[in-house]
């Protein structure tokens, strides 16, 4: 369990969470004690447009957020009449800023953010800026809760007893919002912008049961907090969940064991208190039980599906390979969690993809603060197609190297040697491992060539979801006639305009098949087939090998299975490389 | 020769928004004396209250308020759920005669506890507040007006909900501090117990009498001020105002 905590990002967010228990906790009490608790959750998620747009536009999140947050501030403290209406002008604009920032991210700015990292949070993304923002926002409450906190307790308790010389109510509500627009931009990485509440409000309510006193109850809030936020980032960690959502969760657990503690009998507030600290550590440790060692076998951690197979291949019984990507998980979008940097922490070698494929595993292996040797085997494969120039995943070249068995010959023999580096007990395993492996590659490309070969090149015409085929069709003789996505990644969108394109080409080149792929929704494909008139039965294996007992659940027998899809799209299901089932 | 007014208003109209809710208002009130504000809901009363408080100003007309005035309000929902005790609450009137970023002190809480001795809850100092009874709660409100030092106190409607045992005790804690020099004015709904007053301020929207009750109040001056929602009781000759059953503060 705590060597968890010794992997650097989860320090980094730890240290954070302990720096911003200090704002939540003292801001959760006044917020619940000036009945500003719906107010400042709608604070939080108005930033979220803001931080979309930051990331869209490509300066600072947390200005963006920040003023975003702000501009909603103001914007409802000029709406509401003074008493009725607030809620409802709260929500309204709450649903605006939601909307806005989900069509922003998904339609204006396309790719460029992911919602969800934005609204639940990423421990994977706490840096030094977070942490000062944290520290500053801990600093400004403070200083504001020893200067204004008597003037918060007396505006809330009873407005009137205002003179004209005592700090204006507005002004002692602007400064609190202001303070918690402030901590929830600095807690915004972590949590994300949906459930910052969970981290200001849930431990302020839940320690108010427990106490009827300003000063201890903030001084229960602030440490619920830690103590809450310290088991969900634990737990984030743990589960691959998003650490908003853990928090949310443990802190919703928290007040539940409270209030139902102080429902069943009036226990006293010691025992209840107790019991509450009591659930939560064991909540942690029965969620302890986490994987055993490998019994000294070299650790490697493999990008890609089709990696992770070669590397399995080659180093046998004699290595143990942690695989980032699982079956049918599209590379292109893929960000990564929390268990994948704990994976990589231990990790003597780390096999990469290149090419911009997998550019984030630079990131996982830092964060994990491995000294891995990260192995790039799309710079050292002979074939090369051009890549694209512009677009989120520009590269020099094609990144789907592997789909040209030779390529995949000389990652082999690139893995066998830097094993054999690394564990050079093993030497003559790996290459008896890796021999025989080579052996099949190049019965696999002869195969290949042979049956793509009996089909006349003018039926040779393929139209797949996104362009991963081009070394495939490179090697084989295959026309690409056109693609879905007309891109190398799967993050581009097709626009109508291409689509009806598309299907012209299709009718003209009298194109029989097209070819969803896999990991990815067929729905664009099947569209344009029934409109076409071509089919689209047959399904490739583009950007990652299929799950354990699918056909493509091999490099060998993905590539077979690819192979025989096209055969049999090509010849409208007459002929194929294997029998039909 | 009398005093000097703590409160003097000649021809005074206040109200929201440029628009007047009450107008010629004209009234003094003097050292040691209790005045009842009479008036239907609606009529003005709690906007008199605010003007005299500082919160809203003249529309028209003079209004000199002469000494450190204290607000007794009716206790809100809200307050019942409040984290403090009745001594926080009464150290709170410290925080208006403080500048803004000093906070009260040793001495301002032993304040507090004088003036919570001074309106008979020495023993419930540290009882939090929505725990007390109705009586109570204005009575720690009375103390923090004590701490505020104030030398006018403003109660709104401080009898309604309470029993009559407790409404006794206020009522002489209210003359006792009269008696030492104070200002007192009432907002009440209670035309017999503001007969025991001192005087009689009746509003609604423009004044409508004001001097000792016996002077002021007959019925054609009730009828004005309550529009007609005035009954003569039975035998016994005394008029009874028909009790609203709802509070609404103009707003």
């Amino acid at each position: 369990m705590l060597e968890t905590f010794q992997l650097p990002f989860v320090q980094r967010g730890l240290i954070e969470i302990l720096i911003l228990s200090v704002p939540a906790g003292l801001l959760g009490t006044w917020i619940v004690m000036r009945g500003l608790a719906f107010f400042s959750h709608a604070v939080g998620t108005a930033a979220f447009p803001g931080l979309v747009l930051a990331d869209g536009l490509g300066f600072a999140a947390p200005l963006g957020a920040f003023a975003a947050a702000l501009v909603f501030a103001v914007g409802v403290s000029v709406l509401r009449g003074r008493r009725s209406g607030q809620d409802t002008a709260v929500a309204l604009v709450l649903a605006g800023c939601l909307a806005a920032g989900v069509i922003l991210a998904s339609d204006v700015f396309g790719s460029g953010s992911n919602i969800e990292t934005l609204l639940f949070g990423s421990l994977l993304l706490v840096d030094g800026g977070d942490i000062g923002l944290a520290a500053a926002a801990a600093v400004a409450t403070l200083v504001a809760s020893a200067l204004l906190g008597r003037h918060w307790l007396r505006a809330g308790f009873d407005p009137g007893l205002a003179g004209p010389a005592r700090p204006d109510p507005r002004v002692l509500d602007a400064v609190l919002i202001g303070l918690v627009a402030l901590a929830t931009v600095a807690a915004l990485t972590v949590v994300g912008a949906l459930l910052v509440t969970a981290l200001f409000l849930v431990p302020a309510v839940t320690a108010r049961l427990l106490t009827s006193r300003l000063r201890s109850w903030q001084l229960l809030s602030v440490g619920l907090v830690a103590l809450e936020g310290v088991v969900g980032l634990w737990l984030s960690v743990e589960t691959d969940a998003p650490p908003g959502a853990t928090i949310a969760c443990v802190a919703g657990a928290g007040f539940i064991v409270v209030a139902a503690g102080q429902a069943v009998g009036r226990l006293p507030r010691l025992a209840v208190l107790a019991t509450a600290l009591g659930a939560l550590a064991l909540l942690g440790v029965g969620c302890a039980a986490t994987g055993g060692n490998d019994g000294g076998r070299l650790d490697v951690v493999a990008t890609t599906t089709q990696i992770g197979d070669f590397a399995r291949e080659v180093g046998g019984s004699a290595i143990e390979v942690d695989q980032i990507l699982q079956p049918n998980t599209d590379p292109h979008d893929y960000e990564p969690r929390p268990s994948d940097v704990s994976g990589a922490a231990g990790a003597s070698l780390v096999f990469a993809s290149g090419d911009n494929l997998d550019s984030w595993v630079g990131q996982v292996v830092s964060d994990s603060g491995s000294d891995a040797e990260v192995v790039d085997l799309g710079a050292i494969v002979p074939e090369r197609l051009p890549g694209e120039s512009t677009g989120a995943e520009a590269s020099r070249f094609d990144p789907h190297w592997w789909h040209d068995p030779r390529n995949a010959e000389a990652a082999v023999k690139k893995i066998e040697s830097a094993l054999a580096v690394a564990d050079p007990a093993h030497k003559a395993l790996f290459e008896r491992n890796a021999g025989a492996y080579l052996g099949k590659l190049r019965a696999l490309d002869a195969g290949i060539a042979k049956c793509v070969h009996s089909v006349p090149p003018k039926q040779r015409k393929l139209v797949t979801d996104h362009d991963a085929f081009g070394y495939f069709a490179n090697r084989y003789g295959i026309e690409i006639v056109g693609a879905v996505i007309p891109s190398q990644t799967t993050q581009a969108q097709a626009s109508a305009k291409d689509l009806s394109e598309l299907a012209e080409t299709i009718e003209r080149e009298h194109v029989t098949a097209i070819f969803p792929e896999s990991s990815l929704s067929p729905k664009v494909a099947e569209a344009i087939a029934s409109q076409t008139g071509a089919s689209a039965d047959h399904t490739l294996y583009g950007d990652s090998l299929g799950p354990q007992g699918s056909d493509g659940a091999t490099y060998l027998s993905m590539e077979e299975a690819n192979a025989n899809a096209m055969v049999r799209g090509f010849t409208d299901g007459q002929r194929g490389c294997r029998p039909s089932p | 020769m009398q005093a000097e007014p703590l409160i003097e208003a000649s021809g005074l109209a206040v109200g929201y928004g440029g628009e007047a809710a009450i107008s010629g208002v004209s009234f003094a009130l003097r050292p040691g004396e209790t005045m009842a504000l009479l008036g239907p809901n609606g009529g003005g009363k709690t906007t008199l209250l605010r003007a005299l408080l500082g919160e809203l100003s003249p529309l028209a007309g003079t209004l000199r308020v002469g000494a450190r005035c204290a607000s007794v309000p009716q206790t809100e929902r809200s307050q019942l759920d409040y984290p403090v005790s009745a001594l926080d609450v009464a150290a709170m009137g410290a925080l208006s005669r403080l500048p803004w970023w000093r906070r009260p002190g040793r001495r301002d809480r032993e304040i507090a506890a004088d003036s919570l001795r001074q309106v008979g809850l020495d023993g419930l100092a540290d009882e939090t507040f929505g725990k007390l009874s109705g009586g109570q709660r204005q009575r720690v409100l009375i103390a923090r007006s004590l701490v505020q030092d104030a030398r006018i106190l403003l109660l709104d409607e401080p009898f309604s909900g309470l029993d009559r045992p407790s409404s006794e005790r206020l009522e002489a804690l209210v003359g006792s501090l009269a008696a030492e020099g104070r200002g007192v004015m009432v907002a009440t709904h209670d035309l017999e117990q503001a007969q025991r007053w001192d005087s009689v301020l009746c509003l609604n929207r423009d004044q409508i009498a004001v001097g000792p009750p016996q002077r002021a109040l007959d019925v054609d001056v009730l009828e004005a001020t309550y529009g007609g929602a005035i009954v003569e009781l039975p035998g016994s000759g005394r008029r009874a105002v028909l009790p609203p059953h709802h509070h609404h503060h103009p707003h």
